[in-house]
């Protein structure tokens, strides 16, 4: 405008001039005169280029926690750090996600299923701890003006069978189950059959049926209702992954903890660095990656220092079928005595599941491609012969998600590095992540702020056992 | 004066001429002897003032805050070492000869025999700390800092160069020697208050008075340690001694219009302590707890009694030295856990117990405790005000209750309590960092011994 000012000003008087102007062109030329005097200052200064970049698309270079891994455990641990917080806006923090369609997360693709009956008692408090969280979900993720969380939960149940064999294991663990406050009922075979009777209870001894507080919910709409939120409590979010090449800025003082993380901004080459005091790793099934690029396992192996994180992506299949001669609407989760799992999937007899592969058939988790000969192969057999109504069904579609698999002992690792002091992990779930997600955000929340897990008492889960090889093995991992 | 401001701006071919790895030596050890240079002003016959020429004179109001700012030198570079220390080297010379120049505009300001002077440094000194806070500093609020740091300043001061034009055209000159015994009373006019609200305006945005101190929390949270250290030490305690030098010239005047700006520092003061005791940042904290102090310390300006300017000069004194050493020891654990959020940096005693002792020293200090200068300061300022209204004793005593509780809040949210994890590894204290704590104290120690230098020109 100002040009434009400048242009009428001084046309009529071009004349008076001189011959030497051009036409089209005026004598201020503001705009060549700033890059003269910008060239100027660059060849007298050196170092880095005197224009203001826009970096309102960037996250800020400062936060107090930076949590890499956006999906339900980094908003599950965000939610608890600002709800724990004693005052407002005590703890800033970032969430790193890489991906906000969250195509690859493990959260959006689970089959959504809750259950207390696992043989750790941790494992069941924090069971119960998050039905609780989820059954009040709209006292603790109201936000003003917002639609209600629905999160669509069916209180079906979790049917285990067990054969022969595992029977009196399966005695056990209800033992432990009923000490913690889960309430289980043991079925014979001819109590399971007059239950269900679609069930061929051929080869099975014991059932173990949750009464209360099991099924499965939909774990979008936790998800978003998460994420709408944390945003509300003033989480910042960025769109930005920690990458190979740079991930983390290195301590000044020499030690192993990173002095903050380099978030490489999503579809271009530019990289920011975000200083902070904690890293939280609630990367899911790229959670090893994390670890190493933090140098977690640089060492000798035996050592503390060599001692990696033992969390890898494990593909898993989930089949999607219609029966309409199924079991019907009282189908509980059922996980057979041969690892294969199913579950009633809405109101038109459709119905989903899968199987864990074996160690040998692993599938490559390289992409996300479904294997439509392992239905036909491993898991429609075993189906076919615990309810025999499922021999007509037709698979309607199917979908692959990861596992972040403990290779270790197959549960989470929850708290802070020995070594790398600074970074806290809320990963390697290996499969029921999903379930326990709000026990497990408040114990690292509590352990960020306070020192400690003051409610649940999840040491067991350190990574120390790692280096001191005390596995903790709790069957029954779907 | 001279023999103090010629070494001063040789301080900056020194930088730009040392070598790198005795640039920091080099800078840090001259400034040392030129601060034992100031001391020498202090000594006084028969209270007169030391008149060096001119342009520039000493008396004992402005020797102690000149000695400050001399002692304060060396300090801003011993604590700058370590942020400083990924830089490349012309930008650590920079740093140093922005500190350089701001020193030399101080220690002119605080010598300047002509009032017209010191206001033109007085302002001179607003633009290497809004180069220091805008260069320096660490997150990206800090433009927004300087921005709010620079106008609120310029804009406060703007009236003033117009008030002393003004009244130099009247009485001839502005010498402040001259205008202690040449200043006429002003009759009660409108003009005459605008004048006075004009003289006084920038001081008190400088102070800052309650109202108006919105750059302060700002400006002290974004800036580098050097930054905040003379920030809080020096360049508020410019408004101090501005306010007491045209009092002079304001009579009698000031008896009325003094009344509001008193109210508004007695509330203020007992405000700005509760905030600090709702704050998470540790920095803001502190910035806080200075404008509570300077708060008392207008209060005083403008009663205008000899015990009140006693407490006003003790407190300016005593509050640069304990304001410095909060934010040397807050920048301390920034530079362990790059944060400053108070909640992620707790029970520092039970790993560093040397620093814990300095935190707890300055906390003492800051909390008033007798018999450090900072509770002489506070105990004459209570009692002037007591004697102006007895009312008031209500609000400095809820304020010193309300000092004491967020100092202790602050002492045991950082150094007890359970650590957390994360501050397993933390380096122990560098020698470099309890150098300067306890060059911070020792002058705050020995000054309890003898109070009388930093009485002013009351005594």
């Amino acid at each position: 405008m100002f040009r434009r000012v400048l242009q009428l000003g001084l046309g009529p008087g071009r004349l008076t001039r001189g011959l030497g102007t051009r036409r089209g062109s005026f004598t201020l030329d503001w705009e060549a005169q700033v890059l003269e005097v910008k060239k100027k200052l660059r060849s007298i200064l050196p170092g880095e280029p005197l224009e203001l970049h826009d970096t309102s698309h960037l996250p800020p270079e400062h936060s107090d926690v930076v949590i890499v891994g956006g999906g339900i455990l980094g908003l599950s641990v965000a939610f608890w750090l600002k709800k724990l917080e004693k005052k407002r806006d005590a703890i800033r923090v970032l969430v790193v996600e890489q991906d906000h369609t969250y195509s690859k997360a493990s959260t959006g693709l689970s089959v959504g299923g809750i259950w207390q009956q696992f043989s750790l008692p941790e494992n069941i408090q924090l069971s119960l701890f998050s039905i609780n969280f989820l059954r009040n979900i709209n006292e603790h993720l109201a936000v003003v003006d917002a639609p209600p969380v629905d999160l669509k939960f069916n209180p079906a149940g979790y049917l285990v069978l067990a054969s022969e064999k595992d029977a009196a294991s399966l005695e056990n663990k209800v033992r432990v189950q009923r000490q913690e406050g889960a309430k289980i009922c043991l079925m014979s075979a001819e109590q399971l059959q007059n239950k269900f009777p679609w069930i061929n209870t051929e080869g099975v001894a014991l059932a173990s049926y949750g009464m209360e507080d099991e099924g499965w919910f939909d774990p979008w709409s936790l998800l978003h209702g998460l994420r709408r939120k944390v945003q509300s409590m003033g989480v910042l979010f960025c769109q930005g992954e920690v990458t190979r090449e740079k991930a983390f800025l290195p301590s000044s003082t020499g030690d192993m903890k990173p002095r903050g993380v380099w978030v490489k901004m999503d579809n271009s080459l530019e990289y920011q660095p975000v200083e902070c005091a904690v890293v939280i790793n609630a990367a899911g099934a790229w959670s090893g990656q994390i670890a190493e690029l933090a140098g977690i396992g640089n060492g000798p192996p035996g050592t503390l220092q060599g001692t990696k994180l033992p969390v890898e992506p494990r593909k898993r299949y989930v089949y999607l079928w219609h029966c309409p001669q199924g079991p019907g609407l009282e189908a509980p989760l059922v996980a057979d005595t041969s690892g294969v799992y199913f579950r009633r999937e809405g109101l038109g007899s459709n119905y989903l599941g899968g199987c864990s592969p074996t160690e040998e058939e692993e599938p490559d988790p390289a992409n996300l491609e479904v294997d439509h000969d392992f239905f036909q192969k491993k898991v429609l057999p075993h189906l076919a012969q615990r309810v025999p109504a499922f021999e007509t069904l037709k698979v309607h579609s199917a979908w692959a998600g990861y596992y972040d698999y403990n290779t270790f002992d197959q549960n989470g690792v929850v708290g802070p590095h020995p070594l790398v002091v600074n970074m806290y992990f809320a990963t390697g779930f290996s499969g029921h992540g999903l379930q326990h997600a709000p026990g497990i955000g408040r114990a690292v929340a509590e352990m960020v702020l306070q020192g400690g897990f003051e409610t649940i008492n999840m040491s067991p889960f350190l990574f120390s056992r790692f280096y001191l090889g005390e596995k903790l093995q709790d069957y029954n991992i779907l | 004066m001279l023999k103090i401001i010629i070494p001063t701006i040789m301080l900056l071919p020194l930088t730009w001429w040392s070598k790198p790895s005795m640039l920091w030596i080099n800078t840090t050890s001259y400034s040392f002897l030129i601060s034992i240079i100031t001391l020498f002003s202090l000594h006084n016959h028969n209270d007169a003032t030391h008149n060096f020429s001119t342009l520039f004179f000493t008396d004992q109001l402005s020797t102690p805050l000149l000695i400050l700012t001399s002692w304060l030198l060396p300090l801003m570079l011993i604590a700058s070492q370590n942020h400083m220390s990924k830089e490349t080297v012309v930008r650590k010379k920079l740093f140093i000869s922005m500190l350089v120049t701001l020193q030399v505009s101080l220690i002119m300001t605080f010598s300047a025999a002509e009032l017209m002077f010191f206001y033109i440094l007085f302002e001179a000194t607003l633009i290497p700390t809004l180069i220091i806070i805008t260069r320096w500093g660490n997150q990206t609020e800090r433009l927004n800092a300087g921005v709010y740091f620079l106008f609120y300043t310029l804009v406060g001061s703007l009236p003033l160069l117009v008030a002393l034009m003004v009244k130099r055209n009247q009485l001839g000159s502005l010498n402040i020697m001259l205008l202690m015994f040449n200043s006429p009373p002003l009759n009660p006019s409108l003009t005459n208050q605008l004048m006075w609200l004009a003289c006084m305006m920038a001081f008190m945005v400088k102070m800052p008075l309650y109202g108006l101190h919105l750059w302060l929390p700002k400006a002290h949270v974004e800036a580098p340690i050097a930054g905040s250290m003379v920030l809080a030490a020096i360049l508020l305690k410019l408004g101090g001694y501005g306010m007491m030098r045209l009092t002079i010239i304001l009579n009698p005047t000031s008896i009325d219009m003094a009344y509001p700006f008193i109210l508004l520092s007695l509330w203020g003061m007992v405000m700005t302590s509760s905030i600090c005791l709702r704050q998470t940042d540790l920095k803001s904290l502190i910035a806080y707890s200075s404008v509570s102090h300077m708060a008392l310390v207008i209060a005083a300006i403008m009663i205008q009694t000899p015990w009140s300017f006693m407490g006003a000069t003790a407190l300016m004194m005593a509050h640069g030295l304990t304001s410095s050493l909060l934010f040397c020891l807050a920048n301390t654990n920034y530079e362990r856990i790059h944060s400053r959020t108070m909640l992620l940096a707790r029970g520092l005693q039970s790993i560093l117990p040397l620093m814990a002792t300095w935190w707890l020293l300055a906390s003492l200090t800051n909390l008033a405790l007798p018999p450090s200068i900072n509770f002489i300061g506070e105990l004459y300022i209570i009692i002037s005000s007591f004697s102006w209204s007895n009312f008031s004793i209500i609000l400095t005593g809820i304020n010193m209750l309300v000092t004491a509780l967020y100092t202790l809040y602050m002492l045991i949210m950082t150094q007890r309590g359970s650590m957390s994890h994360h501050m397993k590894t933390l380096l122990p204290t560098f020698t470099r960092e309890s150098t300067l704590m306890t060059l911070h104290l020792i002058p705050l120690i020995l000054l309890t011994m003898n109070p009388k230098f930093i009485m002013g020109h009351l005594y």
